[in-house]
């Protein structure tokens, strides 16, 4: 009884775990591989909170079957601390830089930002992900962008004063 | 000012945090739960061949093969897995484990179970009346019960408060009374981390739990209650908790697991799929609530007769409190000086969801009662209705609704500042409605009023060869920041800097005691602790002749002369006679052509006193105010022949930022706190007036009266069109 | 034991290939996933084979053709189609509405083609493309042919996609260039929700003030999105007056058949189906002066 398995490449490593059925890429990182950095929440990509970067794009990864991301470049906030920490040789284009990432997670934590945390990875995700590609972004801009990140404990405005903070690099501002 | 940033902060925003799903053990096996579709039916067979079939199973239990007995937080009427018959559609009925996640799943899908369906009550209005089918046969045997045989059988609690005045003979007196009734309907909590747990069965007769789960010292209590073990065989373990907000102090699926893990031997995580959350864990209760208000000709209110039938579901066993009846019913009303006051709430068992407590329970549906009510009184009397309540303002030195002692009562103080707020930029009724582009524009109020609770905890102190301290609590950070309302004391009493103080999770074995978190108490309770064990750790220097050193030194000398030890401080709740009070208000548009509702901002004016650490006392308001928005506009559980239908996150809707309207925050301070803090509880405050505000505030710009939640533009609309078919 | 199968041909052949031997309740043709992956999550449907889009050339980009008209291939991003230049210049609604579908995950994963062959009565895009002509080409190992979006959405998730069919990409004429084209999505209860009703609409106004050419498309009133040609009717001819768009608008409420679910009642529905049909023909009588 040999079991199938799937090989890609995540946080910039190759590995190769088994896979079962219709499994999806959520389950799959965090159970085979161990990053449970990624949680899952609803299921059917509407909160966010499984949040991965696969082949330059958020997706999210409870919709993505293991076998669809097998041969595939997938990150997980977990990556995102390395690249923050300097541990990442070579990253590949389009992920958000380190400092960005320093930026954000300095940010989230000073201006509360987050309370239960379990929404915060893919928080992470979204608010670099915005300010890679637009460094100052207006208001509605910033809405836009993180509508698919749900939050039940903060009321989003400690979020929202993260990201302004991130992009200025600046101090937490009330308001 | 604050003290740094959250103490559990950098670990959540590098994914480190580690909750109750992401714990991996070696050898540990996945559950999954077998549930019945149907609301009430007799069990005839389970089949579990085709399950067993599916590689990797190692499993398949039934309620059979459970020995343990019933479990609850109170009543401890619900079976681990059903036996005989099933009560609600959701309820489980069997569970696999296996050796993957999809695995389970997917035997969890082939286990055939054979029903016999029975008549089903669904309403409690219904389950009340003689002849109803039983959600029980005997409710009144149930440990913990509180109901009797004497009772209607599908009773499962009945709570009356009452002071003053008899309220039928004051209502009779009444100049006017004012008649509502109101419809607030089954809601989720909506904590985005679904129920998780890991239980393993050890060989030794321990049961090692790590749970979603925001009161562990309870938890460890009720599982032990249910496998008919001594406490001290259960240990639960520290972890991080993905959302609370009422729905997260239940064994919920533990007994589950931990049934699993003893028929496998194995460690066995059971993590349920979101629409399991939704559909079978514990929503908020369904509520129709009668209000009666009776007011004299001079607009003062003399008479407040509150009814409310309760929707409890199938089984009493995840409600915590020790009547199983939702507490915030008391307190309709009781921003007011009323003479004649009763309130009367009945839950019944129907073959529903089993129900619990959501943020603040009780409060928002009496809130909505009897704050849509006032409103209507208001501009029945031709009374502007922010006057309306100033004039029948319950005020410091009065004795509240139920003959509380109140150390004070802040409505003035709050309503005033609201006013002040409003008055740059307009009125809160009365005056002509402002059109502008077709849509009608409006404001709302409401006030609310919570006594503060105090809990049960204790907390380790211990200090470190470098200086520093650790703290140990008993209790999660469920995202409310209690890990930094407890650093911030202890930095404030010893003088420490924050990154000398690092807030640790112990687990059961390691504190005595702890009532949990919940009821908004861990800041009281939590702070009062953590005072006595600065204070004892204090007394320890000043012992060792080490009084005359810096602090940090000092405690790192005592870390070295007597290594690994601690301190501890407890603290156990008195009754309290405080309370915080927030007025609320909502500015909205209204399209009169579609009847759709735009709340353009919310404004909280809130009573406060010391606040330990700012940035998380704001952000729960802010949280709070969201939520309440949520109820007030989007969130309904919708139930259809017993079943729950809003199965997942597109149907259930919670707000996304694109739903939040500008919120401003109003902070009252100079009341009185409690405790060597000072502090007044927060978690419970913002998320409860805001649906009245709305209501009222839709009432305000077109005249009519939304009576039940949540506000749909389909229900305004209605109103609407039907007030134009009337002559 | 065993793990669903993903292919992932390369060229369009190898796939109609495929698709003419399969059992579709074993092999199911995968390009976003979006609304087959919450299936798939609660075993209702339980596929060997995922035949993956992703890598067909064919099936992929964005591109004017010799007759002047868009070409959108079926595997193009909802994020692709909104980002698109050639889309935000030539069909800014068509932009607009993308960008509202879903969130950006979404947006970066579901395809226009699955889109449509998933045939959600609730869906934004149908009435848009419907109100600008839009034609859907079908490819199978017999051979190609090309339908009008509103011969080829049949009912609630049924499409006139034959099971070894494949719709390989969409088509907007250039006529549809010329003309003033609005969408109105009506979600009053949360911003992220699907509609209860959408409104598309396009008027094509000559010199005179005349009303050449109309258009008006309906979602989430019925078991399709649904072009209501008795609305047209009342609008060619004659200038977009007050009345000629409220008697468009009772055409709708009279054309439409909705149901009962969250998002709103049927009568509700129909009502606002009428209500939106008019503001939003009002609107784009309004745009022209």
């Amino acid at each position: 009884m040999s079991e199938a398995s799937v090989e890609l490449w995540v946080n910039g490593e190759r590995v190769r775990a088994p896979v079962w059925g219709t499994e999806f890429l959520a389950e799959f990182l965090r159970e085979r591989l161990g990053l449970v950095g990624t949680k899952v929440g609803c299921g059917v990509g509407v909160c966010g909170l499984c949040t991965v970067w696969m082949d330059g794009k958020l997706v999210s990864s409870c919709l993505v079957p293991a076998v669809v991301a097998a041969g595939r470049h997938v990150w997980t906030v977990e990556g995102l601390v390395a690249l923050a920490e300097g541990r990442v040789a070579d990253p590949p284009p389009g992920l958000p830089s380190g400092r960005l990432v320093r930026a954000v997670q300095q940010a989230l934590v000073e201006c509360e930002g987050l309370q239960c945390g379990i929404c915060t990875p893919g928080q992470l995700w979204a608010a670099c992900a915005l300010l890679q590609e637009e460094p100052n972004p207006p208001e509605d801009q910033v809405r836009e962008f993180l509508a698919g990140n749900l939050c039940r404990c903060t009321g989003y405005q400690g979020i929202l004063r993260a990201v302004r903070a991130a992009a200025r690099e600046g101090r937490c501002v009330g308001g | 000012m604050a003290l740094g940033g959250r103490a559990d902060g950098w670990a959540k925003v590098q994914g480190r945090a580690v909750y109750a799903g992401d714990v991996r053990l070696p050898g540990m096996l996945y559950g999954a739960v077998v549930r019945s579709p149907h609301p009430h039916a007799r069990i005839l067979r389970v089949r579990s061949e085709a399950a067993r079939g599916v590689p990797g199973v190692r499993a398949v239990l039934t309620g059979a093969d459970v020995r343990y007995g019933t479990y609850g937080r109170r009543v401890r009427d619900m079976p681990v897995l059903a036996r005989e018959v099933v009560r609600f559609a959701g309820e489980r009925v069997a569970a696999v484990a296996a050796e993957s996640l999809p695995a389970a799943r997917r035997a969890a899908a082939l286990v055939e179970v054979e029903y016999e369906p029975l008549p089903a009550v669904l309403d409690p209005q219904g389950a009340l009346e003689p002849g109803a089918p039983r959600v029980h046969q005997a409710a009144w045997r149930y440990p913990g019960a509180v109901v009797g045989p004497e009772d209607p059988p599908n009773l499962q609690s009945r709570r009356v408060w009452q002071h003053g005045e008899d309220v039928e003979e004051a209502l009779r007196r009444c100049a006017y009374v004012f008649e509502e009734t109101y419809q607030i309907p089954p809601a989720h909590q909506g904590y985005l981390e679904p129920h998780a747990c890991v239980a393993w069965a050890k060989p030794d007769g321990t049961v090692e739990v790590w749970a979603s789960n925001k009161s562990p010292h309870r938890l460890r209590a009720q599982l032990a209650a249910c496998l008919g073990v001594p406490a001290e065989r259960i240990r639960v373990m520290p972890v991080y908790v993905g959302g609370d907000f009422g729905g997260k102090g239940s064994p919920m699926d533990v007994p589950v697991a931990v049934a699993l893990s003893e028929a496998t031997g194995r460690p066995v995580k059971l993590v349920v799929e979101y629409e399991e959350d939704l559909t079978a864990a514990n929503p908020r209760h369904g509520s129709v609530v009668r209000v009666r208000l009776g007011v004299d000709g001079e607009g003062r209110m003399r008479a407040l007769d509150v009814r409310a039938w309760v929707n409890g579901g199938a089984y009493a066993a995840f409600k915590p409190v020790e009547h199983v009846n939702l507490n915030g019913f008391a307190e309709a009303g009781n921003t007011y000086r009323i003479p004649a006051v009763r309130i009367e709430s009945l839950i019944a068992y129907t073959h529903t969801v089993p129900r619990g407590h959501m943020r603040s329970p009780g409060s928002l549906e009496a809130n909505f009662a009897v704050e849509s009510t006032v409103d209507v009184a208001a501009r029945a009397l031709g009374l502007d209705p922010l006057e309306f309540r100033l004039r029948n303002l319950l005020r410091t030195g009065d004795r509240g609704t139920l003959g509380e002692p109140w150390m004070e009562v802040r409505g003035e103080e709050v309503l005033r500042a609201l006013a002040e707020v409003l008055a740059q930029g307009g009125g809160a009724g009365g005056t002509p409605r402002v059109e502008e582009g077709g849509w009608a524009c409006g404001v709302g109020v409401a006030l609310y009023c919570r006594a503060a609770h105090a809990g049960e905890t204790e907390v380790g102190l211990q200090p470190r060869p470098d200086g520093s301290v650790v703290v140990w609590v008993p209790f999660p950070d469920q995202g409310a920041g209690q890990h930094t309302v407890v650093r911030n004391v202890v930095c404030k009493q010893l003088g420490l800097p924050p990154g000398a103080v690092e807030v640790r999770q112990a687990d059961t074995d390691q504190l005595a005691v702890d009532s949990g978190v919940g009821g908004s108490r861990v800041s009281l309770t939590a702070s009062a602790a953590a005072s006595r064990a600065c204070q004892e750790l204090q007394r320890r220097v000043e012992q060792e002749g080490l009084g005359g050193l810096r602090v940090q030194e000092a405690l790192a000398e005592l870390a070295r002369r007597r290594p690994g030890e601690g301190v501890r401080g407890r603290f156990s709740g008195e009754e309290l006679w405080l309370n915080s009070v927030c007025a609320q208000a909502a500015r909205v548009r209204v399209d009169r052509g579609t009847g759709q509702v735009r709340v353009e901002e919310v404004i909280t004016v809130l009573d406060v006193a010391e606040i330990l650490h700012p940035p998380s006392h704001r952000a729960q308001v802010e949280g709070g105010v969201v939520m309440g928005l949520g109820s007030a506009l989007m969130e309904e559980l919708v139930v259809e022949a017993g079943r729950v239908v809003s199965s997942n996150l597109h149907e259930y809707r919670l707000p996304s930022v694109l739903d939040v309207p500008a919120l401003r925050l109003v902070l009252v301070p100079g009341g009185k706190g409690w405790g060597p803090h000072g502090v007044k509880p927060v978690g419970e405050m913002a998320n409860v007036a805001v649906a009245a505000a709305v209501a009222n505030a839709v009432a305000d710009a077109v005249g009519v009266r939304v009576r039940r939640l949540p506000i749909s533009a389909e229900e305004v609309y209605r109103l609407l069109r039907a007030r134009e078919a009337r002559p | 034991m065993w793990a669903v199968e993903y292919l992932a041909p390369e060229h369009l052949g190898e796939v109609l290939e495929v698709l003419a031997g399969a059992d579709p309740t074993e092999t199911v043709v995968w390009a976003g996933g979006t609304a087959l992956a919450p299936l798939l999550r609660r075993g209702l449907l339980e596929p060997r084979r995922l035949l993956g889009l992703e890598r067909v050339g064919e099936l992929a980009g964005l591109s004017v053709e010799d007759d002047g008209s868009l070409r959108i291939g079926a595997v193009v991003r909802l994020r692709e189609l909104y980002g698109a230049e050639l889309v935000r210049g030539r069909l800014p609604v068509l932009a607009w509405t993308a960008r509202r579908i879903g969130n950006l995950r979404v947006q970066n994963m579901a395809t226009v083609g699955g889109h449509l062959a998933h045939a959600d009565p609730a869906q934004d895009l149908p009435p848009v493309l419907l109100a600008l002509d839009a034609e859907v080409r079908l490819q199978s190992r017999r051979g190609t042919r090309a339908l009008p979006l509103e011969e080829f959405l049949l009912g609630p998730m049924q499409t006139a996609r034959a099971e070894d069919e494949l719709l390989t990409e969409v088509r907007v004429p250039p006529r549809a260039f010329r003309w003033r084209t609005g969408y109105v999505r009506y979600a009053p209860r949360s911003a992220e929700d699907y509609p209860t009703v959408g409104v598309a609409a396009s008027v094509e106004v000559d010199a005179d003030g005349v009303c050449r050419e109309a258009r008006v498309a309906v979602a989430g009133a019925g078991p399709k999105a649904l072009r209501v040609r008795a609305a047209e009717q009342v609008l060619v001819g004659g200038p977009l007056s007050a009345d000629r768009c409220r008697e468009a608008a009772r055409r709708v409420e009279g054309e439409v058949d909705p149901w009962d679910d969250t998002r709103g009642s049927a009568a509700y529905k129909r009502a606002m189906a009428r209500v939106w049909t008019e503001r939003l023909l009002r609107q784009l009588a309004a745009a022209g002066s």
